[in-house]
């Protein structure tokens, strides 16, 4: 029992950590999806930017500046590409939005690529949360017990948002019915603005928290992490926050004991032989609210 | 008018056949050179001799620039003594303009015959079959000689293959995501399974030692014909196809999209797999297959699927495809039987990836799983958007613009540039792509129709002009 716990622990425990900084990233997908109906593909590019934000800005400030400044500039990015992107396909057919933010994904990672001539860079080490611990038996970072705390606090922090403020009442209102909102005086673009920037704010936490597990970043480094917290977020019932995470952390944890078993070429498959099975047993997702299409 | 058409094709079938014949008989240098300089005269001058000789000499090492060369130092240095009358002064001209000579011969001979065409045949329907296949004969005919002429490896020659492959797979998304309307992301996992499959089965068998060293030599010990192996490839991507449609087609839009691109993910992670490693190779590349070294066949082979899928287009089943992408439950109430046509589409569109995952296998001369990312089927997915969903012509178009300024016109933005002393800034690696990737921006943001829209570009809009200029909007 105990050999099996030492063995397994370090497994469970990255598990558990890679759950959380899926969550961050799966909760911008199930936001924008709710309330756009858009799989917005360039979210994972974003997550990257924050991180070769951070890599760049360390390099010039202090961390204490550099932290608060990377949050800030991702979130100015996902306003943008939100604004320039999206804003003007907004009456057009979903197909062209989608196909819209499969482009901006596009330029995203050229971008990247073209300003750090495709090489990889090495992240910053935050203090902090890259400080080696010891549980049990298990040596991890300080980053793996973060993780869980800090992805519930903003979690609740964010139900709270939705559920007791204005902001959070029109966003509830639009993700519902799109044009009444806008009938009742809601203003869309508005809502939609603020909420490409939570999805950024948390997408920024959550590639600090990613890439400290990591040495370096590439520019297509957030191309599959983004991928399997979309899964995560259809998984969880699509719109569904609290399901976002759960099905994070659950996406996080059997990833990882794939790897303990020996077959870490699967680990990536299993996401999506998820996907398709929870897409033809129960489309909604485990939270997700059932829409009746009419004809 | 038809005598008069006839004429004028019988005429220019005349000259065509003579500007041929001119010049496949000008070939021989040898035998000119002879009639140019007579024996006698050439025994009376030692330089004349030596210089003759010299001509002879490149011409036996199959080095015809500089024989010219040679020969036009010659003609330049000996004016009053080499005999030059008509008929040999043609025969040179002929020589010197050879292969320019032999194209416009042709091109005049295709142009009779479509006169001739136009003035036998009574039925439009003919007619336009005809000139098609008169078209297609004459750009064939053309590609063989622009090859000959600027090298196989030249960029204009590499543009070309990699369009014609491109096309191909382009159109056989376009068939899925512009006529059928199913968004799918899901043409890389096709195209690898086409790649592997080709390059599995026709791994010459004293190489596969060496390509599957690490895995005892792999267990398919036999080679297949080129052509059979690209249908196999064809195949086996269908029939992968066949199985993910089962369960996936029925997924609405955005759904079907993710899931789709979930299947690549995981045919991709397969492939990969140790355990497989006897035929797949594991995660190494796979090498040393059949390839090919003319432009001329990726267009043949792409040429003809491009066809049979504008064929399928114009039949029924390609108006219940149609029917479906515009309103799926009325073209249910019509009586279309939404999943067996669905199911149809995705297996047709999956199979011509297949043979262009083939074709792209056999331009590379290696193939690797690691490189059929989402990334490839996104730029796919962004050739199809900018020619224009559900045009065929716009998807052909389309690839060969994008191949063209992606790795031939826009080089310049990669290259460091001083104008003067001034620096240009921005210039530097990697600066094409974003460009390129703001051109393609702008196309989807602006021009949502693409190039073409849904219209086709034909030869009945050439013919027939419609009244009133514009003739798009």
């Amino acid at each position: 029992m105990y050999d099996f716990i030492s063995a397994n622990l370090p497994y469970l425990l990255a598990g558990i950590s890679v759950g959380g900084q899926y969550a961050m990233i799966a909760i911008g997908y199930t936001m924008v999806y709710g309330i756009l109906r858009l799989i917005n593909f360039a979210h994972g590019d974003v997550f990257t930017a924050a991180a070769y934000a951070m890599v760049y800005m360390n390099a010039t400030m202090p961390l204490y500046l550099s932290l608060p400044l990377t949050i800030l500039f991702t979130v100015i990015l996902g306003y943008s590409v939100e604004r320039i992107a999206y804003k003007p396909l907004r009456s057009a057919p979903r197909m062209s939005i989608m196909i819209s933010s499969i482009g901006a994904s596009y330029l995203l990672q050229n971008l990247m690529w073209y300003i750090t001539s495709g090489l990889a860079r090495q992240y910053p080490t935050i203090p902090w949360i890259s400080k080696t611990v010891t549980i049990f038996t298990a040596t991890t970072k300080m980053v793996t017990l973060v993780t869980p705390v800090l992805t519930l606090v903003l979690v609740l922090l964010l139900v709270q948002l939705i559920n007791h403020t204005k902001i959070g009442m029109a966003m509830r209102a639009v993700s519902k019915d799109f044009e009444t909102s806008r009938l009742m005086g809601i203003k869309i673009n508005k809502v939609i603005s603020v909420t490409f920037m939570i999805g950024s704010f948390l997408a920024a936490i959550g590639s600090m928290l990613y890439f400290t597990n990591y040495t370096a970043v590439v520019p297509t480094a957030g191309a599959m992490p983004g991928l399997k917290a979309f899964v995560a977020a259809v998984f969880g019932g699509i719109g569904s926050i609290p399901g976002a995470v759960i099905g994070a952390f659950i996406i996080g944890i059997v990833e990882n004991i794939i790897k303990a078993v020996g077959l870490t070429t699967f680990s990536d498959a299993f996401t999506f032989a998820l996907l398709i099975f929870i897409l033809i047993f129960k489309p909604t997702g485990l939270f997700g609210e059932v829409i009746h299409e009419k004809v | 008018m038809k005598v008069f058409k006839i004429i004028l094709s019988l005429l220019l079938a005349i000259i065509a056949c003579l500007l041929i014949f001119f010049s496949i008989n000008a070939l021989d240098l040898s035998a000119l050179l002879k009639e140019i300089v007579p024996l006698e005269t050439m025994q009376q001058d030692a330089g004349l001799e030596k210089a003759v000789k010299r001509i002879n000499d490149c011409l036996a090492d199959g080095n015809q620039n500089r024989a010219l060369r040679s020969l036009n130092r010659l003609l330049d240095d000996y004016p009053d003594k080499v005999h030059l009358d008509v008929q040999t002064k043609l025969d040179l001209f002929f020589y010197r303009n050879n292969k320019v000579m032999l194209t416009l011969g042709v091109y005049v001979l295709f142009f009779s015959a479509a006169l001739a065409v136009s003035a036998f045949l009574k039925q439009q329907k003919h007619q336009t079959a005809v000139l098609v296949a008169i078209l297609v004969a004459s750009l064939y005919a053309g590609i063989y000689i622009v090859e000959d002429l600027v090298g196989v490896n030249s960029m204009l020659m590499t543009v070309l293959k990699k369009g014609a492959i491109y096309a191909l797979l382009a159109v056989s998304m376009n068939l899925l995501n512009g006529f059928t309307g199913l968004f799918s992301l899901g043409q890389a996992g096709f195209m690898l399974v086409g790649a592997y499959t080709y390059a599995i089965f026709t791994i010459e068998n004293t190489s596969r030692a060496q390509v599957y060293q690490y895995y005892q030599g792999g267990l398919v010990q036999f080679t297949l014909p080129t052509l059979v192996a690209i249908l196999l490839a064809g195949l086996a991507a269908a029939f992968f196809a066949f199985l993910i449609g089962l369960p996936v087609l029925r997924l609405k839009s955005d759904y079907l999209a993710i899931a789709t691109l979930g299947f690549a993910e995981i045919i991709r992670a397969v492939l990969q797999y140790d355990g497989l490693g006897r035929i797949t190779n594991g995660s190494n590349l796979l090498r040393k297959f059949t390839t090919f070294n003319t432009a001329l066949f990726p267009f043949a082979v792409s040429g003809i699927c491009i066809a049979l899928i504008a064929l399928l287009i114009h039949s029924t089943y390609g108006r219940s495809f149609k029917a479906i992408r515009d309103d799926e439950v009325a073209a249910e109430a019509m009586g279309i039987n939404l999943f067996v046509y669905k199911q149809l589409a995705f297996v047709i569109s999956s199979f011509f990836a297949g043979i262009g995952g083939a074709l792209l296998a056999m331009y590379q001369t290696t193939v690797q799983a690691a490189a059929f990312t989402s990334a490839m089927t996104y730029e796919i997915l962004l050739i199809v958007v900018i020619g224009g969903m559900g045009s065929i012509s716009g998807s052909i178009l389309a690839s060969f613009l994008f191949i063209a300024s992606s790795e031939w016109w826009l080089r310049f933005l990669d290259n460091v540039t001083y104008i003067g002393t001034f620096k240009v800034p921005f210039f530097r690696s990697g600066f094409r792509m974003v460009v390129f990737s703001v051109i393609i921006m702008v196309v989807v943001l602006f021009y949502r129709k693409g190039i073409m829209g849904d219209k086709e570009f034909g030869l009945k809009s050439l013919m027939e002009p419609r009244k009133g200029g514009k003739r798009r909007g």
